[in-house]
């Protein structure tokens, strides 16, 4: 007899636990949203905010109020817009895969530094100090924030340059919001001319700091049969909707500053 | 930082981007062919399964379980689960073995438990089933401790009903006993609980050599002569803890670093002067 | 006023020298893993103290008038856990039903403190050192509380001092075998150490 009031009183205990929450998941229940839900499931999950949202669920549940487009996320592509136009019954629209690179081609051979470098192993620290060590105060810094950054692990320092590996990138655009030299550029994944440079010094002054930078010779812009280039600054820049890839500003280009990225 | 020089290169661009090209093509040949690799891989690898499980395997599989236990995923060391009754139950070598034995009889009777149960138990409360269940068997082994061992009950002090919240059990059986048959349930158990005893014997020795100058209680000759009473409190317990997990980490040496492929398709090939020898400092 | 003194000093006794996480050694698994960042740090503390006074509010009556009345001082670990656990779950429910903010920034640590030592550690602690059977139900049911708290506040300053000191560290140049969970502990340690100098300051 003795058994059986220990084994009521938990029995007992566990009952009213269990008959209150289910009352109280019934009284207090809070209405939720089925379409959010069901499209916060299909989304990658990554929350890198790429799309201008708090995270997949914040995405989710501005597709469901209609207050946000399908295609927006990179992260998971042609194949979650599908699926959220699937869900939502809206036609998906185009998506082209993107990735990021790094507009820079500053390594070791090619450039130099001004100054020894000790200090806080940040980008951005070490650009507060006048610009950064390296002689071209608009180029890779390469001590590697974006690389941290990066939640895919596609970005590797080489050389004292950031590289991305487009074939690991899936466009979230983290690395370019943390880029203190703002030189990540998000493109299209294959990308005909792309201008590996940001220096907008004259062309003299590029020249002696980096071996190919862009130097404003404005060649590249003569030489483009749709007028895709404009020179600007002293560095060219490519109107993505006007270029027709036909490559010859890459071959016209005295530096190789432009380049064409796979 | 080492400081580069520029140094004067003679305009051979053109031939390197001739260069670069054609090493581009060949990394692409060499991609597809991987890429048909890995698919026949992968074929094999989920193909695996469904063949016939040989007789002599189940020696292989006890020795799989117990490498896996204690050294592959050992659940303090690499896992870093159970961190609460690591620390503050190894000041002494006895009390560290003594709590990893306790924890392994948990881990063993609660694990084939739920996994004799695992059918029947609705996955909206199974934690709370879980958690009942791994209580009980804590209550039993606290009245064992209690009655056949009250020295080790004074010193364990707390840490044995906290054994019911430790990560490892419950993580143990969300992971695997829920899904698996009652014999390996229990293997697992036995395996994840000799790995966590060793990892708290290592640590309770060292501690106590340390801290105390003794070993199970017996002094040792020259360490009781100078004991340093750092590792016998809290703060030493962080700090044997901390090298303790730098060793696994060294002796397992993970490098999870994606490595280039090559230089082809880097677009500072062209002009550094790394490329072609495997790039990267 | 004796009692008054006594509930002070048991706070301010659970912040420094007897500080759950840097002596007690629990709730390890959250200052770990919690403390890089300062607002989540302070978040999950929040959690923390919250869910310590209510379970230890609701658990000290029920080891008085239910396992202590009727013997059964041995089913305190299953029913200590299962009101826990239940308890944290209803905390849940009503915080998203009611105050939805809050459950937006701390809800998702409450899971996490279910299983956590903290909490069954301190719930069975206070059943232990303040025991209505010394103290009398009234009193050792406001010291438990305040020994709840305090030890929640203890959690909160060793959370907020290691996100500091965690911070710190980010930019560090540290060899390759220590990098991550082993500096972090040795980290800990120090700060633990330094608590070694509070020993004695509260007297009991």
């Amino acid at each position: 007899m003795n058994i059986l009031i220990p084994v009521l009183i938990v029995a007992g205990i566990g009952i009213l636990a269990g008959l209150g929450l289910s009352a109280a998941s019934v009284i207090m229940a809070v209405p939720v949203d089925e379409t959010a839900e069901k499209l916060a499931e299909v989304l990658p999950g990554a929350n890198c905010g790429a799309c201008g949202f708090s995270g997949c669920s914040g995405y989710a549940a501005a597709l469901s109020k209609g207050e946000a487009k399908v295609g927006l996320c990179p992260v998971g592509g042609k194949a979650v817009a599908d699926e959220c136009a699937a869900i939502l019954g809206v036609d998906a629209g185009d998506m082209t895969p993107k990735a990021a690179i790094v507009r820079c081609l500053g390594t070791c051979d090619n450039t130099s530094v001004k100054m020894d470098y000790i200090g806080v192993d940040s980008c951005a620290a070490a650009a507060q100090l006048y610009g950064g060590m390296n002689s071209c105060r608009f180029g890779c810094i390469g001590l590697g924030d974006c690389a941290r950054e990066c939640e895919y692990h596609a970005i590797e320092l080489c050389n004292e340059l950031a590289i991305v590996d487009r074939n690991l990138c899936v466009g979230c655009g983290k690395c370019a919001k943390v880029c203190p030299k703002q030189l990540i550029e998000i493109t299209d994944r294959k990308s005909a001319a792309v201008v590996m440079c940001s220096n907008k010094d004259k062309g003299a002054i590029t020249r002696k700091v980096c071996k190919v930078g862009c130097i404003g010779c404005m060649k590249c812009q003569k030489n483009c049969p749709s007028g895709a280039i404009t020179v600007e600054n002293f560095v060219a820049h490519v109107d993505r909707s006007l270029c027709t890839n036909c490559g010859l500003c890459i071959e016209n280009c005295p530096t190789h500053a432009i380049q064409e990225i796979l | 930082m080492a400081k580069k020089t520029i140094s004067m290169r003679s305009a051979s661009q053109e031939n390197s981007a001739a260069v670069i090209e054609e090493t581009e093509e060949a990394m692409e040949e060499k991609q597809a062919v991987e890429q048909t690799e890995d698919a026949v891989i992968s074929e094999a690898a989920t193909e695996q399964p469904s063949a016939p499980e040989k007789k002599s395997s189940v020696g292989g599989t006890f020795g799989n379980a117990m490498k896996r236990g204690v050294i592959l995923e050992n659940p303090v060391l690499r896992l870093v689960l159970g961190t609460c009754p690591t620390l503050a139950t190894t000041t002494a070598a006895s009390n560290a073995i003594g709590m990893g034995i306790a924890a392994t009889l948990v881990l063993i009777c609660s694990n084939t438990v739920i996994s004799l149960l695992r059918n029947i138990i609705p996955d909206k409360v199974r934690i709370p089933a879980y958690i009942t269940i791994i209580a009980s068997f804590v209550s039993i082994v606290q009245m064992l401790v209690k009655a056949f061992a009250p020295a080790l009950d004074e010193s364990l002090g707390i840490y044995l009903p906290l054994i019911v919240v430790n990560c490892i059990i419950l993580g143990r059986a969300e992971m695997y006993a829920s899904k698996h048959a009652p014999a390996l349930s229990a293997l697992d158990g036995l395996a994840m609980g000799v790995g966590f005893t060793t990892a708290l014997l290592c640590m309770g020795t060292i501690r106590e050599m340390l801290g105390a100058g003794s070993l199970f209680g017996a002094k040792l000759p020259i360490l009781s002569g100078q004991p340093i009473l750092f590792f016998s409190l809290a703060p030493g317990g962080f700090f044997v803890f901390g090298m303790l997990i730098a060793a696994a980490n060294k002796l397992s040496k993970k490098n999870n670093l994606p490595v280039r492929n090559g230089c082809g398709d880097c677009p500072a090939a062209a002009t550094c002067s790394l490329s072609g020898k495997g790039g990267c400092k | 006023m004796n009692m008054l003194r006594m509930v002070v000093t048991i706070i301010l006794a659970g912040i420094l020298t007897n500080n759950y996480v840097l002596s007690k050694f629990l709730g390890i698994c959250p200052f770990l893993g919690v403390s890089k960042k300062l607002d989540t740090a302070m978040g999950m503390s929040a959690a923390v103290i919250f869910v310590m006074v209510l379970s230890t509010a609701v658990t000290y009556p029920i080891q008085r008038f239910v396992l202590e009345a009727l013997g059964l001082e041995y089913l305190q670990t299953i029913v200590f856990i299962l009101i826990i656990a239940a308890l944290v779950q209803l905390v849940e429910i009503v915080l998203k039903k009611y105050i939805p903010a809050l459950h937006a920034s701390l809800g998702v640590y409450l899971p996490l403190i279910t299983t956590n030592c903290a909490v069954l550690g301190c719930a069975i602690l206070v059943t232990e050192d303040y025991s209505s059977a010394v103290y009398g139900f009234g009193e050792g049911y406001l010291y438990a509380l305040s020994c709840a708290f305090g030890s929640g506040l203890g959690f909160l300053v060793a959370m907020a001092i290691f996100a500091g000191v965690r911070k710190r560290m980010e930019f560090c140049d540290i060899p390759e075998t220590l990098k991550g969970l082993p500096i972090t502990l040795v980290a800990a340690s120090l700060v633990a150490m330094s608590f070694l100098g509070f020993a004695g300051v509260v007297h009991m």
